[in-house]
C-alpha cells in the first residue's frame, strides 16, 4: 500500500534540486517534531495517570495531551506526502506498464498539489490575515468587522487562545505544498515501477 | 459526479486522506455550499479532538517497544510450555503464541511481520511446509484485531462513539472463537498430513520459559485488568503498557537501550499519523455522507430486501469481503462506519458493538487476500514464500473465519456477553 520517495539527482535541473533539499530538510524537521511529540502524549498521559492516583489530577493534562497529537498528526501526515508512503489504494500502479506509471504518478502528485493549495486557501479564508492586520492586529475590531471569532476562542482547560494550535493546520498546507509542488516538478525516477 | 471523482481518486493511487478531503471539496463547490470552505481546517482538526485518538499512537509505541525489548521470543517459549508437545507442536504455538501477542499489538500487520520472522524458520527447521508455516502465522495475525487492545475497536469506538473500553470487551469471546477454531483447522489438517513429532518441555525448561515470559505478561494483564477493574482508561493503559514494555524491555530483558527510544517515537509518529490524518480527513468527508443523507438512502434500500438483522450482516459481510479485497482495512472501516452503523443501529437495532466486531474481523481478512493483501505479502517477504504456496496453505483458514463471521453474525451475545 505504500508507494517511495526518490532521489531526484541527477535526473533533475539544479533549482528543482535544491528545492528537493528544502522539502527533504522540511521533512525530517516535521518527523523530528512529531517523534518529539509522540513522546509528548505518552508523557502527558502518564503523568495523569500518576497525578491522578496520587489525588492530584492535572485537569489541564488531557487537552494538552490531545494537541499534542494533532500536531502529531499534521506534522507526520505532511512528512509523508514527501516520502510517498501514506496510504494509498496501489492497485492501478502495481499493475501498470512503466510509461502508464509515469502519467499516473504524476497526476496523483498534480492532485495533492491541488489539494495542498486548497489548505492554504483555507487556512488564508479562516485566519484572515490580511484583514487582521488591516485592523493593526485588534482582535476585537476584527470580529466587529469580520464576524470571524478565530482570536477569540479560548481552549477548555488551558488558558490559552485555541489558535495557537490551530496554527499546525498553516505548518501542513505549507509543508503540503512544498512537498507537492517538489514531487510535481521533479523527473520521474527511471528505475521503472515502485 | 462527487462518487467519479472519489473513486477517480481512490483508484489513481491518490493517498486515501487526501481523496476524502479533494472529494468534499468537490462536494462543496457542485452544490453551492462555498461557505463551507471558512471552516474546513478547522473540521479536520477537530475531527482530532477526541481522547480515545490518543491510544492509537501509544498502542503502537507498545508495540513496537515490545518488538525491540525481546518478549516475542519469550511469549512463543511460553506457548511452547502449554502445546509444545502435542503432534504439530510448533503449529499450536505459533496460534497461541499470535493469541499472546495480540493481546499486546492491536495491529494485524505488524504481528504478522513480527511473528513471520520469529516461528516461520523455527517451524520450517521442523519440517513444516512453507506455505503451510507462513499461513498459519498470517491467519494467526488476524487475532490481533479482534483480541484487545485492536487498532480497528480504537479507530471504530471513536467513529461510532461507544466506549472503547467496551469495545475492547465485546472481542474478548470471539478472539477466543477464532483462536480455538483455527486451533480446529489445524488439527483437522494434520488428519490429513502428518506434522512432526515434538516433544515437551522437562519440568525445568518449562518453569524457566514460564517465568522468563512472567513479566512480559503483566502488558496485556495492565491493559485489560485496568480496563475491567476501572483503574484506568484505554488510552491510559496504552500508556501504561508502553511504560512496563519499556522497562521491561530495558531493565528486566535487557534487549533495549534508552538510546532506541528515539527511533522508536519516530516510527510510532509516522505510523500513527498515517491513521490519524486520515480520521481528520474522515471528518471532513462526513460532510458529504450527512448532505447526502447516504445512510437514509442506503437504508431504504437495504430494508426492501430484508428486514432481518442476520440477513443485514451477512449482506454487509458479504459487500466489506469484497471491499476488503481492495481497500485497506483502516481506511476502509474509516469510511463504512459512518454509512453503515447508523443503518445497523437504527433499522436494524444490532447492537455497535456486535457490529464493531464482525466489521473489523471481516475487514482485516482483506489483508490476507489478493490482490491488496498486504498481510499477505508481509508474510511472503517475511517468510521468503511465494504469496501463491501460502495462499494455497490459507484457504481453510480463511474459511475458518468465515464460519466465525457468521457466527459471529448469528450470534450477537459473543460480542455483547461481557459487556
Amino acid at each position: 500500500m505504500k508507494g517511495r520517495g526518490f532521489s531526484p539527482a541527477p535526473f533533475v535541473l539544479q533549482g528543482e534540486c535544491m528545492l528537493f533539499r528544502l522539502s527533504a530538510a522540511w521533512a525530517r524537521i516535521e518527523l523530528s517534531a512529531a517523534a518529539a511529540l509522540a513522546a509528548c502524549v505518552t508523557v502527558l498521559v502518564l503523568l495523569n495517570v500518576v497525578t491522578r492516583s496520587l489525588g492530584m489530577a492535572l485537569f489541564w493534562v488531557d487537552e494538552l495531551a490531545i494537541y499534542a497529537m494533532a500536531w502529531m498528526a499534521f506534522l507526520g501526515a505532511s512528512a509523508a506526502l514527501h516520502h510517498r508512503n501514506a496510504v494509498a489504494i496501489t492497485l492501478l500502479p502495481d499493475s501498470a506498464p512503466t510509461k502508464v506509471l509515469v502519467v499516473i504518478r504524476k497526476s496523483v502528485d498534480f492532485v495533492v498539489f491541488l489539494f495542498a493549495l486548497a489548505m492554504l486557501w483555507f487556512c488564508w479564508r479562516w485566519f484572515l490575515p490580511l484583514e487582521l492586520m488591516r485592523t493593526g492586529f485588534d482582535t476585537t475590531a476584527f470580529q466587529g468587522r469580520t464576524f470571524n471569532f478565530i482570536y477569540a476562542e479560548p481552549t477548555s482547560t488551558l488558558g490559552i487562545q485555541k489558535y495557537l494550535f490551530w496554527i499546525v493546520m498553516w505548518l501542513f498546507a505549507i509543508g503540503a505544498t512544498l512537498h507537492s509542488v517538489v514531487h510535481l516538478v521533479s523527473r520521474p525516477p527511471q528505475e521503472g515501477k515502485a | 459526479m462527487s462518487a467519479a471523482v472519489f473513486l477517480a481518486a481512490l483508484f489513481l493511487s491518490v493517498p486515501v486522506a487526501v481523496v476524502l478531503v479533494v472529494t468534499s471539496i468537490w462536494y462543496i463547490w457542485e452544490s453551492d455550499n462555498t461557505i463551507l470552505y471558512d471552516s474546513l481546517a478547522q473540521k479536520m482538526f477537530g475531527g482530532l479532538e477526541n481522547y480515545g485518538l490518543l491510544a492509537i499512537p501509544l498502542f503502537m509505541l507498545t508495540g513496537e517497544l515490545m518488538n525491540e525489548g525481546g518478549m516475542t521470543r519469550r511469549l512463543i517459549a511460553l506457548a511452547r510450555v502449554f502445546v509444545g508437545g502435542f503432534r504439530g507442536g510448533l503449529a499450536y504455538i505459533n496460534l497461541l503464541a499470535n493469541m499472546f501477542m495480540a493481546a499486546i499489538i492491536g495491529s494485524a500487520t505488524a504481528q504478522i511481520a513480527v511473528m513471520s520472522r520469529a516461528i516461520v524458520p523455527a517451524m520450517e527447521r521442523e519440517g513444516y511446509s512453507k506455505g503451510f508455516a507462513a499461513a498459519t502465522t498470517a491467519a494467526g495475525g488476524l487475532l490481533a484485531p479482534v483480541i484487545p487492545p485492536s487498532m480497528m475497536f480504537v479507530i471504530f469506538g471513536v467513529l461510532a462513539q461507544v466506549p472503547i473500553g467496551e469495545m475492547f470487551l465485546a472481542g474478548i469471546l470471539p478472539g477466543l472463537l477464532l483462536t480455538l477454531t483455527f486451533a480446529l483447522v489445524v488439527s483437522l489438517i494434520g488428519l490429513r498430513q502428518a506434522y512432526p513429532k515434538s516433544h515437551w518441555m522437562t519440568g525445568r525448561q518449562a518453569l524457566a520459559a514460564l517465568a522468563s515470559a512472567l513479566p512480559a505478561l503483566l502488558i496485556p494483564a495492565a491493559i485489560v485488568g485496568g480496563i475491567v477493574f476501572g483503574v484506568t482508561t484505554p488510552t491510559e493503559s496504552a500508556a501504561v503498557a508502553s511504560l512496563i514494555a519499556f522497562v521491561l524491555g530495558w531493565l528486566i530483558y535487557g534487549e533495549l537501550k534508552p538510546a532506541q527510544l528515539g527511533a522508536l517515537f519516530k516510527r510510532t509518529a509516522v505510523n500513527a499519523s498515517m491513521i490519524i490524518f486520515m480520521i481528520a480527513a474522515a471528518g471532513v468527508f462526513g460532510w458529504v455522507i450527512i448532505y447526502e443523507q447516504v445512510p437514509q438512502r442506503l437504508a431504504a434500500l437495504i430494508t426492501q430486501i430484508t428486514s432481518d438483522p442476520f440477513l443485514f450482516l451477512l449482506i454487509v459481510n458479504l459487500a466489506l469481503l469484497l471491499i476488503g479485497m481492495v481497500i485497506d482495512g483502516i481506511a476502509a472501516i474509516i469510511l463504512i462506519t459512518p454509512i453503515l452503523l447508523p443503518i445497523a443501529t437504527g433499522s436494524y437495532d444490532i447492537s455497535p458493538f456486535q457490529f464493531g466486531v464482525v466489521i473489523s474481523l471481516n475487514l482485516v481478512l482483506g489483508l490476507l487476500t489478493p490482490p491488496v493483501g498486504i498481510g499477505l505479502y508481509i508474510a511472503s517477504s517475511m517468510g521468503g514464500t511465494p504469496p501463491a504456496s501460502i495462499l494455497k496453505a490459507l484457504w481453510p483458514f480463511l474459511l475458518a473465519v468465515a464460519a466465525v463471521l457468521i457466527v459471529l453474525s448469528y450470534f450477537p451475545a459473543l460480542s455483547t456477553a461481557l459487556i
